[in-house]
C-alpha cells in the first residue's frame, strides 16, 4: 500500500497523456451527456479513492469511444440530483453510520429507475469494517434484491475486455457481488478495493501497491473498472444474440 | 246445514282447551284405566274381570270424547288447471324440407298439431294447453303462424324448456312439454345431454316428450366446424382448420379450396367414408401482406343437394406485422443510448438488433492481441446496411456518424435514403457528432430527413415546448387527451442541449426549442415526415434520457419517455391504429340477412379529429370485382362517422373509404368484411332423434318421430294442487245421547263393582 514515488518522467508521462482528454473536451457537446461519475458522500470515510475515479474515467476515454468528463461529483444520497449521474460509485474505508431514511428511500428509487451503482470496499474488509456497513445498508435500499456472487458468465466480464477474475488492489474475493432488479445488475461489489489498484495521486504515480499480482493485477483491475463502466452504458450490449457466437468463440 | 257450495269435509276438535291440558286429562283417563284393571286382578272369575275393566274402558273413551269436543269441518275446494306446454322450434333449420321435394319441416309440424287438434282439447279439461314457437326466445303461436318460414339463427332446445317450466311459476305449474324440434341445437345441447345439461334436465321435473321432424337421409355437404385465430402474423404461417360433413357421398372425394379474396390459398381434396362423415381438413399457409382480408373455404355444390349456401365458408383475418425488428446503430456509448436500449429491450414488441461502436481508430485500448482480449465484434456494415437493410422495420442512428473511412457509411447512404424511400423508417438521434456536429455530413442519408443541420448546437438547458401538432400528433400524444398530454410533457425536467436544425418544408414538427430560433422559427427537438412511401424521425438532441431517469428525481413515477418512443415506433411502422383514416367493419363478419357496417374515423394531418368530414365508403365484392353500394356521411364532432349498407348477398367484401374536410384530402383506407351465406343455423341440415330420444327420458316423457296421425299419450303429472276457500264447523259432541251413554257406563261399572263386591 505503498505510494508511488514521484519522479519527473511520471509527471511529463502523465500530463501528456491527459492531453488528449483535454483536446476532445474542446468540442464538448453538452457535458452532462458524457460519463460522469458521481461519488455518494455518506458519514464514514468516502472520499478516499477520488483520484481512482479520475484515472479510471480517463481510461475509459483513452480505451474506448465513450467521452468522460473525469472529475467525479460527490453527492450526498439524499440528493435529487444524483438523478442527473447514472453511475454512481459508493466506497469507503471502515464502518460508517446507518444512512437516513430520506437517503435510503432516494437510492433505492436511483436504482429501481435506472441508476447504476459500483460499490468499492476501499478496506478490503470482509465480515467487518465498509464491508458490515455496505451489507447492511443494502438490506435496507434493496429488501427484496440481496447481493448475490456475479457469475462468470455475466455479460460484464465480456462488456469491452475479456476477463474472467475480479481482481483489485488486492484479491480477496476473485468474483464481484451484485443486486439484480429484473435482468438487470443495478448494483455490482467489489471487495478488493477496486478504485484502489487506480488510483494515482497528482504527480501521476499510483498510489497503492497491488498484491499479490503486481501490476498485471493493475491492469486487470483497470480493465474490470472500464467494463464495468461498459456496462453501466451498454447493459447486456454483448449477449446480444448477433453478438454472442462471436464472443463465445474468441474464448476458446 | 251443509250449504250447497261446500263440497268436502274433515274431522277437527273443536275443544278450546289447550293441547298440554288435553294432554294431561287423557293421561289422567288412560291412569283410570289402568288402575281399574290393577284393582280387578285378583277377581277370580274371568268374565267378571273383562267385565269391570271393559265397562271403565268404554266410560274413558266417552269421557276422552267430551274432553276433545269432535266435530265436522265442511269446506269449499276447487282443483286448479295445470299448464302443458307445445313447444315448436322456429329457427331456421326448420324451414328445410322433411325430404326432398317435400313441405318443410315447420309445415309438417302444423300439419301434425291441426290434427291433434281433438286430443288436445280433450287435455283442456284438466289442463290448460299453451303453443308456443321459440326463436330462442318463447313466444305464443298458433297454427298459422306456424306455417309461415322459421328463421332463428339459433337452436336452443334447453332454454326453450326452461322458460316454459319458468312461466309457471305461480299457481299454475307444468305437467308437461311437447318438444316439436329437428334436434339440431347448436347451443348448450350441441354436444347432447351430458354434464350441466343433463342435471339441468332433471332438475326441471317435468316430463318432456318430443316430437322429432324432419329426415335423416338429405344429401347435402358442409363446410363445418372453422377454427382459425382472429389475427396472424404476416410472414408466419398459420393453420386454419375445417371440417367437412357429407351425408350420402360415401366413397366419393370432395374438392376443397381455401381463397383469398378470389385468390386460391391451397386445396385439398378428402374422402367421405361412410354416409355420414365428417373429414377434418386443415390448411396451412402464410400470408404475406398486413391488413384485413377475406379467406373463404368451399366445397363444390352437387347436384340433389338439400342445402347449397352451406358449400362455402367465409371468414376475416387480420393479419399484423409480427414484433418491430429495430436495427440501432450507436456511434459511442452514452447515456441517451443507455435509456433507448434498455427501454427497447424490455418491449416485448421489439426485436432489436444493435450496433455499438465501442473503439474507434484513435482509441487505445492498451491490450497485445486485440482478438483475444478485447470482446470487440465487427461492424458489419455491408450486411446491415445492404444485404439485410429491408428486413428491419426501423432503423434508429443514435449520434451515428464518423468521417473515418473504416466506420463511414458514404457508401450506403444511398441504401438508406432508398430504404426509407421505398417504406422503410428512420429515426435520427441527435449528439456530437450528427446534425451539424461533427465531420460526417451524410448529405444523401439528410435528404430524408425532416430537418436540415442550421449551425453549431446549443449547450443550455431548456425544456422543450409541444406545438400545436405535437398537442395532437400520436408521437407525442403522451397522455390522454390534449390536456394531459400537455401536462405530460411540462412535468419534465430541462434537457441539458440540442442540436440547432431548421424544418423542412412538410416536416411537422412536434418539439421545439422555446426561444432559440431559425430562420425566424423555433428551432425543431422533434421533426416528422413521410418520406416517399416510409417516415423519419429526428430527435436533435442526445439528452432524451433525461426524461426516462432525471424524470424521476422527485420521486414521482414517469412513463413519458417509454410512451414517447413506444408511440413513434407505432408510427413509424405504420401502425393500423395510428393512420389518420381508419376503417373498420362493424362487425368483421356479418351474418346473412344482416346490414354491413362500417366505423370510419377521420382525423386531421395533425392528428386532430376531423369534424364535418365528408366521408365516402364503397362495398367493393371481392368476388365479381365490382362495387356493390356507396354510402355518404359526415363526421361528428370525434370524427367519427358511422354508415350501413344493406344486406349484400354472400361473400367477401372490401370497405373502401375515403374522405376530404373541405378541399382538404383527409387519405384513403379499406378493412374487409364477410357476408356469411349461412349461419350456424343453416349450417347443416341433418336431424338430431338420438338427441330428442334423451332429452324424453332424461325427463321422463317419451320420444315420438313425426308424421304420427294423432296425438298419442304422453305423460302429463296430474295436478296436485287444492285451493281451499271458505270452512264452517259442525260440532257433534253436544248432543244429550252422548251424556246418557257416559252416564250409563260409569253407573253401570259402579253397579258392578258392587254387586262383586268391590265397593
Amino acid at each position: 500500500m505503498s505510494a508511488r514515488r514521484l519522479t519527473r518522467r511520471n509527471l511529463l508521462l502523465g500530463t501528456a497523456a491527459l492531453a488528449p482528454l483535454l483536446a476532445r473536451r474542446a468540442h464538448a457537446f453538452g457535458e452532462k451527456n458524457r460519463f460522469i461519475p458521481a461519488v455518494a458522500r455518506h458519514k464514514g470515510r468516502w472520499d478516499t479513492r477520488l483520484s481512482g475515479l479520475r484515472r479510471i474515467a480517463w481510461e475509459l476515454q483513452r480505451r474506448t469511444s465513450v467521452e468522460v468528463v473525469p472529475d467525479a461529483r460527490p453527492f450526498p444520497l439524499s440528493s435529487p440530483d444524483l438523478f442527473e449521474y447514472p453511475f454512481l460509485y459508493f466506497g469507503g474505508e471502515g464502518e460508517f453510520p446507518p444512512l437516513e431514511e430520506a437517503e435510503v428511500a432516494n437510492l433505492r428509487r436511483y436504482l429501481t429507475y435506472g441508476g447504476f451503482m459500483l460499490a468499492d470496499a476501499n478496506d478490503a474488509s470482509d465480515g467487518a469494517g465498509f464491508d458490515a456497513s455496505f451489507r447492511r445498508e443494502m438490506a435496507r435500499v434493496l429488501p427484496q434484491s440481496p447481493l448475490a456472487e456475479v457469475p462468470s458468465k455475466h455479460v460484464v466480464f465480456k462488456s469491452f475486455f475479456l476477463l474472467d477474475a475480479a481482481p483489485g488492489r488486492v484479491l480477496n474475493k476473485p468474483q464481484l457481488m451484485g443486486c439484480n432488479l429484473g435482468k438487470r445488475a443495478a448494483v455490482l461489489y467489489s471487495q478488493n478495493d477496486l478504485a484502489g489498484a487506480w488510483s494515482r495521486n497528482e504527480s501521476g504515480d499510483y498510489e497503492f501497491d497491488v498484491s499479490p499480482g503486481g501490476e498485471p493485477q493493475r491492469e486487470l483491475a483497470v480493465r474490470l473498472g472500464i467494463n464495468v463502466c461498459m456496462y453501466a452504458l451498454c447493459l447486456d450490449y454483448k449477449d446480444d444474440a448477433v453478438h454472442l457466437p462471436l464472443i463465445l468463440n474468441k474464448r476458446r | 246445514m251443509n250449504s250447497p257450495s261446500f263440497n268436502a269435509w274433515k274431522l277437527v276438535s273443536l275443544s278450546p282447551l289447550p293441547p298440554w291440558a288435553l294432554v294431561l286429562l287423557a293421561l289422567g283417563l288412560v291412569l283410570g284405566v289402568a288402575l281399574a284393571a290393577w284393582g280387578v286382578r285378583r277377581e277370580p272369575s274371568r268374565g267378571r274381570r273383562v267385565l269391570l275393566w271393559a265397562l271403565r274402558v268404554g266410560a274413558g273413551v266417552a269421557a276422552l270424547f267430551f274432553l276433545l269436543e269432535p266435530g265436522i269441518r265442511h269446506l269449499q275446494v276447487a282443483r286448479m288447471k295445470n299448464r302443458v306446454a307445445v313447444l315448436v322450434d322456429r329457427s331456421a333449420s326448420m324451414s328445410f324440407p322433411t325430404e326432398v321435394g317435400g313441405r318443410s319441416r315447420s309445415e309438417e309440424v302444423a300439419a301434425f298439431l291441426e290434427r291433434a287438434a281433438p286430443r288436445l282439447a280433450e287435455l283442456q279439461d284438466r289442463f290448460t294447453v299453451e303453443l308456443y314457437g321459440f326463436d330462442p326466445e318463447l313466444a305464443p303461436a298458433t297454427p298459422e303462424t306456424l306455417m309461415t318460414p322459421a328463421r332463428a339463427g339459433t337452436t336452443d332446445l334447453l332454454a326453450a324448456v326452461r322458460s316454459a317450466a319458468g312461466a309457471g311459476q305461480g299457481s299454475r305449474k307444468l305437467s308437461g312439454v311437447l318438444l316439436f324440434s329437428d334436434g339440431a341445437d347448436n347451443t348448450e345441447l350441441k354436444a347432447g345431454v351430458v354434464g350441466r345439461a343433463r342435471a339441468a334436465l332433471a332438475d326441471l321435473n317435468v316430463p318432456v316428450s318430443t316430437f322429432t321432424v324432419g329426415q335423416e337421409t338429405l344429401k347435402d355437404v358442409a363446410v363445418e366446424g372453422l377454427k382459425v385465430d382472429d389475427f396472424a402474423f404476416v410472414r408466419n404461417s398459420l393453420t386454419v382448420e375445417v371440417e367437412i360433413h357429407g351425408r350420402g357421398f360415401t366413397g366419393q372425394d370432395i374438392p376443397v379450396v381455401l381463397s383469398q379474396e378470389g385468390k386460391t390459398v391451397a386445396s385439398k381434396v378428402v374422402r367421405m367414408e361412410s354416409a355420414d362423415d365428417v373429414r377434418p381438413v386443415a390448411f396451412t399457409f402464410t400470408p404475406d401482406q398486413t391488413g384485413r382480408f377475406v379467406y373463404t373455404v368451399t366445397v363444390p355444390t352437387f347436384p340433389g343437394e338439400a342445402v347449397a349456401d352451406n358449400n362455402t365458408r367465409s371468414f376475416t383475418l387480420k393479419v399484423i406485422r409480427d414484433r418491430v425488428r429495430v436495427l440501432l446503430v450507436v456511434g459511442r456509448p452514452s447515456w441517451d443510448e443507455r435509456y433507448l436500449r434498455g427501454l427497447l429491450r424490455q418491449d416485448a414488441n421489439v426485436d432489436l438488433v444493435s450496433f455499438y461502436i465501442l473503439r474507434t481508430l484513435s482509441d487505445d485500448p492498451g491490450v497485445v492481441n486485440d482478438q483475444r482480449e478485447l470482446s470487440l465484434i465487427p461492424f458489419p456494415m455491408e450486411e446491415i446496411f445492404d444485404t439485410k437493410l429491408d428486413t428491419f422495420d426501423v432503423v434508429i442512428f443514435q449520434n451515428f456518424g464518423h468521417a473515418d473511412p473504416s466506420l463511414s457509411i458514404a457508401e450506403y447512404e444511398r441504401n438508406l435514403e432508398r430504404y426509407v424511400h421505398n417504406g422503410g423508417a428512420f429515426v435520427m438521434i441527435g449528439g456530437d457528432s450528427v446534425l451539424g456536429e461533427g465531420r460526417a455530413t451524410m448529405p444523401t442519408l439528410m435528404e430524408a430527413l425532416p430537418v436540415v443541420a442550421a449551425g453549431p448546437a446549443n449547450l443550455d438547458a431548456f425544456k422543450p415546448r409541444l406545438t400545436p401538432e405535437g398537442l395532437r400528433h400520436p408521437v407525442t400524444g403522451i397522455g390522454m387527451g390534449a390536456a394531459s398530454t400537455e401536462a405530460a410533457w411540462a412535468e419534465l425536467p430541462p434537457i441539458p442541449g440540442a442540436n440547432l436544425t431548421q424544418a423542412r418544408p412538410g416536416a411537422t414538427v412536434l418539439l421545439d426549442h422555446p426561444h432559440l430560433t431559425v430562420g425566424g422559427k423555433n428551432a425543431p427537438l422533434v421533426a416528422v415526415w413521410d418520406y416517399g412511401r416510409g417516415r423519419s424521425l429526428v430527435m436533435a438532441t442526445d439528452a432524451s434520457w433525461y426524461w426516462a431517469f432525471a424524470a424521476h428525481k422527485h420521486g414521482s413515477p414517469s412513463r413519458a419517455y417509454d410512451r414517447f418512443w413506444g408511440n413513434a415506433l407505432r408510427w413509424l411502422v405504420r401502425d393500423p391504429d395510428l393512420t389518420t383514416l381508419k376503417v373498420t367493419a362493424d362487425p368483421p363478419s356479418v351474418e346473412p340477412g344482416r346490414p354491413v357496417g362500417v366505423v370510419v374515423q377521420a382525423r386531421m394531418a395533425d392528428y386532430q379529429p376531423a369534424q364535418d368530414a365528408q366521408v365516402r365508403v364503397e362495398l367493393f365484392s371481392v368476388a365479381t370485382q365490382k362495387p356493390v353500394a356507396v354510402q355518404t356521411g359526415t363526421t361528428g364532432t370525434d370524427g367519427v362517422v358511422r354508415l350501413e349498407f344493406e344486406p349484400p348477398a354472400p361473400g367477401p367484401y372490401k370497405l373502401l373509404a375515403s374522405a376530404k374536410k373541405g378541399e382538404t384530402d383527409l387519405g384513403k383506407g379499406e378493412d374487409a368484411v364477410a357476408v356469411r351465406a349461412v349461419g350456424p343455423e343453416l349450417s347443416d341440415a341433418s336431424v338430431r332423434p338420438e338427441l330428442m330420444a334423451q332429452i324424453a327420458k332424461e325427463t321422463g316423457g317419451k320420444s315420438y318421430t313425426l308424421p304420427q296421425d294423432s296425438l298419442p299419450d304422453v305423460p302429463l303429472l296430474d295436478p296436485p294442487v287444492v285451493e281451499v276457500g271458505r270452512a264452517r264447523d259442525q260440532p257433534l259432541w253436544d248432543r244429550w245421547y252422548y251424556l246418557v251413554a257416559l252416564i250409563a257406563l260409569l253407573g253401570a261399572e259402579w253397579f258392578a263393582r258392587r254387586r262383586f263386591g268391590y265397593v
